[in-house]
């Protein structure tokens, strides 16, 4: 629903609907004034001439006969057209004839006009005459007559606006589904790039914008795919070439040990082995990081990870080596954090935060690792801190910080590759300063990319 | 402990890596049968009963992965070892994802090979989970979560009783570091530092402390194995 409502498409659709009802609402207002003072200049009209054809009459058949008249016309009720109320009175507003109860508020001296009430609830135009010294006349018709005139327009407009914007909706909605389908088909292609290859292939007959960008995404789409594979490509045949020789190497170091060399041969041997591992471990390490940076932000084949759990299990496997260099690592984990990942990276990158604490921390210490949803993870540390200098450099490959306690081993790679893994995973892994009450030494911080 | 030797079916396109684990495992007194490319690997896998399969990965046709997944497709369950020189956290991830059963990347320790062969045959062939595992001086009592050495009970930890529990399952056998962080700890790499080592240390302690005899013997490189912790070593018999 939350999705529907931020697709351009709905909201388009939602705007010509709004758009459609206030011009609508527009044209009526127009329509209902025009109408209404239409209306009101005819009773002002028919007003006008039946009080000069009453005129008349008292003129040539006097009161009487103009009373007579008067309770004639009111006896007749109209077909079309408004009712006509009169009132014939005295200079003290007495009734001699007509249906209104009272004299309204208009000077008869001066022919005065005005709407005026008419019973109870309803008003008419009024023009009042006075027709002698002791006489004087007051002709209306009522305005409100008229209103199903104007209510007839309402009702037309309404049911017409109705189906107007209904079918506005409805052609818009077909209209932007149309669209929508194809700003989807050029999304997914994105977000799952190794799905259906078939997403953006030209539209027989096609050629509009949409359709351009379908294709620049298609090339975009595939020079990723091209590089992407080159890399890979590019990266296993380096660790083929370099790794086999090594192997090679390798062996015939196992075979010179089991021939039983002198001792100091045989150390010798060993340590040759032991180089070997190293080059192995940092040819990976800085494959990792390269492979890392180069699907950041991808989240293809990312699963949920419980986060706690996986913390939890690598503290457990960190505790042992923690008491016997005499340092207190402590953990609390907030339960059922859980984000979209890759479960082995994200232990690299623990694993590589605990690691680097270990190896800076000096017996009696303490590291404390604390998990909150966020999710916020952050190893802090007793260690001797790192200079604010340094903050970002301690993340570049190869970059040994001058915080050391003896001669920590290790190939600089440890935290490039932590934040490599972070920035896969859209996290930012971070140097923050030691918080109150905390661990007064460095302080990892890995949190969702603000 | 008479071992079984294993008939296993070595797929790798390169003479000197394919002759360097013949040489291993001619020691271990496995058949070994080699195979340079995977067109012939399929055919032979379908054709004839392996122990285990080791694959290599990047082979002169068809890749180790796509062999693996064939291999599964048909109905081939032979336990898989990848043995490649491609060795990073990523591509394991897509050897075990694959159908592939374990992973070994190259450079590695002779040791560790003839170790993981042995394992996925154990995993393969179905142990039986008993509620007490006997080996030498050492009882495991699974469900109550106790062990002992010769009769005197030893206070473990949870996750050093995890640690004894497996080395009972493998007893004899060599363990090594990655199967202890795949299996003890639900981890598919190795942090490189001594954690496993520690822990190690910890659990040895523990089941050696006030006795003459060792426990567990490292193998450099490779891991560890539980000995029977006998007063007279009798390696490899097991007490009825």
């Amino acid at each position: 629903m939350s999705e529907a409502r931020r697709s351009i498409f709905t909201r388009l659709v939602v705007a010509a609907m709004a758009l459609s009802l206030a011009l609508l609402a527009a044209l009526w207002w127009f329509t209902h004034q025009t109408v209404a003072a239409t209306l009101e200049a005819a009773a002002e009209a028919e007003v006008d001439v039946d009080l000069a054809g009453l005129v008349d009459i008292y003129a040539s058949g006097g009161r009487e006969e103009l009373a007579a008249r008067i309770a004639d016309r009111i006896a007749l009720t109209p077909a079309e057209g408004s009712a006509p109320h009169y009132l014939l009175a005295d200079d003290s507003g007495r009734r001699i004839a007509g249906d209104l109860a009272a004299w309204p508020d208009l000077d008869a001296r001066v022919s005065e006009s005005g709407v005026i009430a008419i019973g109870a609830g309803s008003k008419g135009y009024a023009r009042a005459v006075q027709l002698g010294p002791d006489l004087r006349l007051v002709v209306a018709r009522t305005a409100d007559i008229d209103a199903p005139v104007l209510s007839g327009i309402a009702f037309s407009f309404a049911a017409g606006g109705a189906v107007f914007v209904l079918l506005v909706a409805l052609v818009g909605r077909f209209a932007a589904a149309g669209l929508q389908r194809r700003i989807g088909r050029i999304n997914r292609a994105f977000r799952e790039p190794h799905g259906d290859r078939d997403l953006l292939a030209a539209r027989p007959g096609g050629g509009d914008e949409i359709d351009e960008l379908a294709a620049h995404s298609a090339a975009a789409l595939a020079r990723v795919g091209d590089l992407m594979e080159a890399y890979r490509d590019t990266s296993e045949q380096l660790a083929h070439e370099i790794r086999t020789p090594l192997s090679h190497l390798d062996n015939r170091l196992v075979k010179a040990l089991e021939a039983q060399p002198e001792p100091i041969v045989a150390e010798r041997l060993v340590e040759a082995r032991g180089e070997i591992r190293r080059l192995v471990q940092t040819l990976e390490s800085l494959l990792d990081i390269a492979a890392s940076k180069a699907r950041r932000g991808d989240r293809t084949g990312l699963g949920p990870v419980d986060l706690g759990d996986m913390v939890g299990a690598i503290c457990e496997l960190y505790a042992g080596s923690a008491e016997e260099a005499g340092i207190a690592l402590e953990w609390r984990l907030e339960p059922g954090v859980v984000i979209e990942g890759d479960e082995r990276q994200l232990s690299r990158l623990v694993t590589n935060m605990l690691d680097n604490a270990l190896k800076y921390v000096p017996e009696g210490g303490r590291i404390e690792v604390t998990l909150d949803p966020g999710p916020v993870l952050v190893v802090a540390d007793d260690g001797p801190g790192i200079d604010p200098a340094e903050a970002e450099r301690i993340f570049e490959r190869f970059y040994r910080g001058k915080r050391r306690v003896g001669e920590a081993p290790g190939s600089g790679l440890g935290l490039a590759l932590a934040r490599a893994i972070a920035e896969r995973h859209e996290l930012d892994l971070t140097l923050d300063p030691p918080r109150e009450g905390g661990p007064t030494g460095a302080v990892f911080r890995v949190a969702e990319r603000a | 402990m008479e071992r079984q030797a294993l008939r296993i079916l070595h797929v790798e396109d390169d003479p000197k890596s394919a002759a360097a684990v013949a040489e291993i495992l001619a020691a271990s007194g496995d058949v070994l049968v080699w195979e340079d490319n995977g067109s012939a690997a399929l055919l032979r896998a379908g054709m004839e009963a392996f122990d285990v399969i080791i694959l290599d990965r990047m082979l002169g046709d068809i890749d180790g992965l796509t062999i693996t997944k064939r291999l599964r497709e048909s109905g081939i369950g032979t336990p898989i070892l990848i043995l490649s020189a491609l060795g990073r956290t990523s591509d394991r991830a897509d050897g075990l994802d694959t159908g592939a059963d374990d992973y070994l990347a190259k450079p590695f320790e002779p040791e560790e090979l003839v170790a993981r062969l042995r394992a996925l045959h154990r995993r393969s062939t179905g142990r039986e989970h008993s509620a007490v595992i006997l080996y030498g001086a050492f009882e495991c009592h699974v469900k109550a979560r106790t062990a002992f050495r010769d009769n005197r009970h030893i206070a473990l930890s949870p996750k050093e009783f995890e640690l004894f529990r497996y080395f009972m399952e493998n007893a004899g056998e060599i363990v090594t570091r990655e199967m202890l962080l795949r299996d003890v700890w639900n981890m598919d790499f190795d942090p490189q530092t001594n954690v496993v080592d520690v822990n190690i240390g910890r659990l040895r302690r523990k089941l050696e402390d006030g006795f003459d005899r060792p426990a567990l013997e490292t193998i450099w490189g490779s891991g560890y194995r539980l000995l029977d912790g006998r007063a007279k070593p009798q390696s490899g018999e097991r007490r009825p």
